[in-house]
């Protein structure tokens, strides 16, 4: 019979719950599992982990620029200093969500799909609308359009919605922004469909 | 005195009637684009221009002025209500502004910013007039590797302006420092990370940035909250004007603010930016007192000393412009775009030669910093009202003058799709706990630090000493490494009482 | 019978509607505000250029022309805006020779064909450089500051408004014709290399008449030569460097474009109000002031001109080995 092998991870206190049942015996697997679940701090251990993938990328960009040396500094020789620090910095900061203590954890929490998506869906939509989008032979709807169908979008991501105020919102909306943008500062805004005005 | 006949002489062309009438415009319309998100001062000056042509020189540049400082007064508004800097020297007011008006103390914040503006403003003022000639001489001391020595001071500064976690908010900087080198490298010509998209090849624009980060990511947030915990605007606000005790607080912060913006306005090539940065930072190492908010959390003086600087700053950059021609950003070189339609090229000449024309702006803009005054005041009381209006209501309205302010900086639609990307960055910034302030000082800073760093390296051809063995430079990186260690000394202090605590 | 009458003049009055206002519409063009397209920041020189001239040219063709400025890659950005704009003669362009002349040579991969995607429509203007030194430099001619560059070489710099611009072109030019080793500063603009010009870091600086001479008028910094073949107007007393340098000329050239496919009738009409607004006495003044110099011409003339500029600024690129990187 083999002898059992005390896995360090084992010894690990905070693990307790966390504890997979152990159907593997795979003693690496078993190592990192264990690393993974000692995360101090979310927050940090994945913006850490954001700013080393960031920083990893604009070097790594960077190196298609002609680098240069200290006393000719080419294009890629600042990014990629830059790039290097921050992927650096990123590995710090991930280093230290494994092994520097918080009192809760520091979760990140749930993530707010439906404001989220709302809030950039309208904002998208302002612009399809606005300016059209002649890839794909969209008119371009013009701005008092565009208000309606961004508000009414974006007041989904609230949550109360009553269509008739969403209307009226956008009605109010509308007729300041006109007053403000297009009259009174002059802007160049498609106000109407481009079918109408031609 | 030579200085109050022309000041006499000035106050003669400004306060006739047509003028007055115009600097109101100025500052009105002004206001006005300030306080709406994404317009900036520049647009709407390139769009009037043709409307001042018909004007009296003196008049046209009164109101163009009038439009450039009363959208920094708008642009503190927004910063304030709704987390929204409309300008890069907004982005300091956000942090502590904003705070206040969560905790009903709007009023107080945007009085404390238009009377710290115009105090500032005015002094800004008197220094043009009284001591512009020898301060250009003071601009000429600084070459590249001043620059550059200098703006690692700011950044370094800039580590102060995070209350959370130094190590991220350093890494912040660094990505804004990334983010800011994209586009075309000055010294080469190369297009860099812009992924062969032409709209990126300019970089990304600050206010793209800063909407998406700034406002979609508060608002997401906001309303990921259920409702009875989103503390947006707590319906009690206490009272329209600052307290005694507030005014106490302020006005050592506002003779501060305004010092530091007065001399770093000078500096042609964007020492303005700097200005209310540093205002904060200095502000914020200062001891509190007993009983005052801490830093980021609202104190007023947060505000104050920004708003100050920025003002003072705005007003002595018209120095670099009247002496030298030279102009200090944008918005001055649309003013002497102007100049030189009205036949009027901006130089010292100017002094001499349009005696009229040089002290009637110096007056108006006293005359200008006053209206803008005495029209934001009485506002504070609407713009309150404006709080009370239901967040469901007051969110979609943001988010479409967010949207219409971005497009209708370069009329198009890539920059709202940048500001969709932005937002959803600025709300992954938030759950991850890292702060956007310092991303941005860093994103203005980056790329005219690499430009000064390898202009300084070009002419030394190579040689790194330079930035020490020339004085100006060498003081100020002195400067820099004595911030260095105030600023990591708190940290250093408490990792060090800890350790003596388990023991 | 009737019927069919009855038809076939409806079906007349039907195909005339939509025929007629075809017809209609080269006769009454424009019918509504033009776009002048500026590739440049508002308050540059192109930018001024544009105001002073859209102005005239808003009253010889009899609708509101109204200035847009879309700065951004050099140019490259506004023009791209016009390069696939519709022909109706409501988009026109401002160029310059660095979004048509120089720019193709320079950048492989510009977002449209300078010859290809536009219709000529005719050169507005002429803008020369001038040599600018600091009032600190030794020379006082331009033959002084030649054997000066030579007894240093390698030891003094040039400043331009970035990698590839007319700016950094009229240098290098002059560096090829007089055998000389300079180093290249670039700035982001002209206005800014100018402190550091002043203040005598940077030795000499090849800037547009309209942005350097004032800074001369004002004493700041000595002008040593034009670079236009012959003395200019513009600049009364400042020699010509082709006196020491024969041969040598570089000038920005300024003219309207419009996108491919414009019909000729329309870009005779532009043309035509276009040389009528140079010939005004008042946009004339206007424009020596600013240091331009207003020059029309037909559309053909146009086309020429900028291919040959083209083809001499090529011929540079690849002597000096002039690269964006």
């Amino acid at each position: 019979m083999a002898c059992r092998v005390v896995y360090p991870a084992r010894d690990i206190g905070e693990i307790h719950m966390f504890r997979t049942p152990t159907r593997s015996h795979n003693r690496d697997i078993q190592h990192w599992r264990s690393y993974l679940v000692n995360i101090k701090s979310q927050k940090d251990f994945f913006s850490g982990l954001m700013f080393a993938v960031i920083g990893g990328s604009f070097a790594y960009g960077a190196t298609s620029y002609t680098i240069g040396n200290g006393a000719r500094m080419g294009p890629g020789y600042f990014p990629l200093v830059l790039g290097v620090i921050l992927a650096l910095l990123g590995a710090l900061v991930m280093f230290k969500s494994l092994v520097v203590e918080t009192p809760d954890g520091e979760k990140i929490g749930s993530w707010a799909w439906k404001p989220l998506f709302y809030i950039i869906a309208g904002n998208i939509l302002f612009g399809v609308l606005l300016g059209g989008l002649p890839a794909f032979k969209l008119p371009a709807m013009g701005l008092i359009a565009a208000i309606f169908g961004t508000t009414i979008v974006v007041s989904k991501a609230g949550d109360v919605f009553v269509l008739k105020e969403v209307l009226v919102l956008s009605t109010v909306l509308s007729i300041g922004s006109y007053l403000a943008f297009v009259v009174l500062l002059k802007l160049q805004f498609p106000v109407w469909p481009t079918f109408i005005t031609g | 005195m030579e200085l109050f006949d022309n000041l006499a002489l000035g106050f003669g062309v400004a306060f006739t009637f047509q003028n007055l009438i115009y600097a109101f415009i100025g500052c009105l319309l002004g206001t006005l684009i300030g306080v709406l998100p994404g317009i900036g001062p520049v647009a709407t000056i390139a769009m009037l221009l043709p409307a001042t042509y018909a004007l009296p020189p003196v008049a046209a540049l009164i109101m163009l002025a009038g439009i450039y400082y009363g959208a920094q007064y708008g642009g503190s508004t927004t910063a304030i209500l709704v987390n929204l800097p409309g300008e890069s020297s907004s982005v300091v007011t956000v942090i502590d502004g904003y705070q206040m008006a969560r905790k009903g103390r709007a009023g107080p914040a945007l009085a404390a910013a238009g009377l710290g503006s115009f105090f500032a403003g005015c002094v800004g003022t008197l220094i043009l007039a009284a001591f512009a000639a020898p301060l250009t001489e003071v601009a000429f001391k600084f070459g590249p590797a001043e620059y550059f020595s200098l703006m690692i001071l700011g950044l370094i500064g800039a580590v102060v302006l995070a209350s959370g976690s130094l190590l991220k908010a350093v890494a912040m900087i660094v990505l804004g420092l990334l983010l800011g080198l994209v586009g075309t490298d000055v010294n080469s010509g190369v297009a860099r990370f812009s992924f062969d998209v032409p709209e990126l090849t300019d970089g990304i624009g600050f206010i793209v940035i800063a909407m998406g980060v700034f406002g979609y990511g508060e608002i997401i947030s906001n309303l990921s909250k259920p409702e009875d915990e989103r503390e947006v605007f707590t319906g009690k606000v206490t009272g329209l004007f600052p307290t005694k005790e507030d005014f106490k607080n302020m006005i050592p912060a506002v003779l501060r603010g305004t010092a530091i913006g007065s001399i770093l306005g000078i500096l042609p090539g964007g020492g303005a930016l700097l200005a209310a940065f540093a205002a904060y930072t200095i502000e914020k190492k200062t001891k509190l007192r007993p009983g005052e908010v801490p830093f980021g959390q609202g104190n007023i003086r947060g505000v104050a000393a920004p708003e100050s600087a920025n003002n003072a700053g705005s007003q002595t950059s018209f120095i670099p412009l009247l002496t030298l021609g030279i102009p200090p950003n944008a918005v001055m070189a649309l003013m002497v775009g102007a100049m030189t339609i009205h036949n009027i090229q901006p130089g010292p000449q100017v002094m001499t030669s349009n005696p009229e024309l040089f002290w009637g702006l110096i007056a108006s803009m006293w005359i200008g910093n006053l209206m803008l005054v005495i029209l934001n005041l009485p506002l504070i009381g609407m713009w309150i009202k404006l709080l009370t209006v239901p967040y469901r209501w007051l969110f979609p309205a943001i988010v479409l003058f967010c949207a219409i302010g971005v497009y209708s900086t370069n009329n198009n639609t890539f920059d709202i799709w940048m500001v969709a990307a932005f937002g959803v960055i600025g709300y992954t910034f938030i759950k991850l706990g890292v702060e956007p302030a310092p991303l941005l000082l860093g994103f203005i800073l980056g790329p005219m630090m690499e430009e000064n760093l390898r202009r300084a390296l070009l002419l030394s051809r190579g040689d790194w000493t330079v930035f020490v063995t020339r004085g100006l430079s060498a003081s100020l990186l002195a400067a820099a490494a004595v911030l260095l260690v105030i600023v990591l000394l708190p940290a250093v202090k408490s990792k060090r009482e800890e350790a003596f605590v388990e023991e | 019978m009737k019927k069919n009458d009855f038809r076939s003049v409806l079906w007349t009055c039907l195909a005339f509607c939509f025929l007629a206002p075809v017809g209609v519409q080269a006769q009454t063009y424009p019918q509504k505000p033009i776009r002048l397209i500026v590739p440049f920041p508002a308050g540059g020189a192109t930018d001024i250029f544009a105001r002073t001239l859209s102005q005239k040219l808003a009253e010889k063709l009899g609708t509101a022309v109204v200035v847009d400025n879309k700065p951004g890659a050099g140019g490259t950005l506004g023009s791209d805006m016009v390069a696939k704009a519709q022909p109706d003669g409501y988009t026109l362009l401002l160029a310059t020779s660095s979004t048509h002349s120089i720019g193709p040579n320079l950048n492989p991969k510009m977002p449209y064909d300078a010859v290809r995607d536009f219709t000529p429509i005719g050169q507005v203007g002429n803008a020369p450089s001038i040599m600018l030194v600091p009032n600190s430099s030794p020379a006082h001619t331009v033959q002084e500051w030649i054997d000066y560059a030579r007894k240093n070489p390698g030891r003094l710099n040039y400043a331009s408004s970035g990698n590839g611009t007319i700016v950094q072109l009229t240098a290098e030019l002059f560096k090829a014709q007089a055998g000389l080793f300079v180093v290249h500063i670039p700035y982001k603009g002209t206005a800014l290399a100018m402190p550091d010009l002043i203040s005598g870091k940077v030795d000499v600086l090849f800037d547009s008449l309209p942005t350097g001479l004032p800074q001369v008028r004002d004493g700041r910094l000595r002008a040593l030569g034009v670079t236009t073949a012959q003395r200019t107007p513009l600049a009364p007393g400042i020699p010509a460097i082709s006196d020491v340098l024969p041969g040598y000329e570089s000038t920005t050239w300024f003219g309207l474009f419009g996108p491919q496919g414009l019909r000729t009738e329309l870009v005779s009409r532009i043309n035509l109000a276009a040389n009528q607004s140079l010939k005004d006495p008042e946009v004339a003044d206007k424009l020596q002031k600013i240091g331009i110099e207003g020059i029309g011409g037909t559309p053909a003339q146009f086309a020429a001109m900028v291919a040959s500029e083209s083809a001499k600024w090529k011929k540079i690129i690849n002597e000096r080995k002039i690269t964006l990187d």
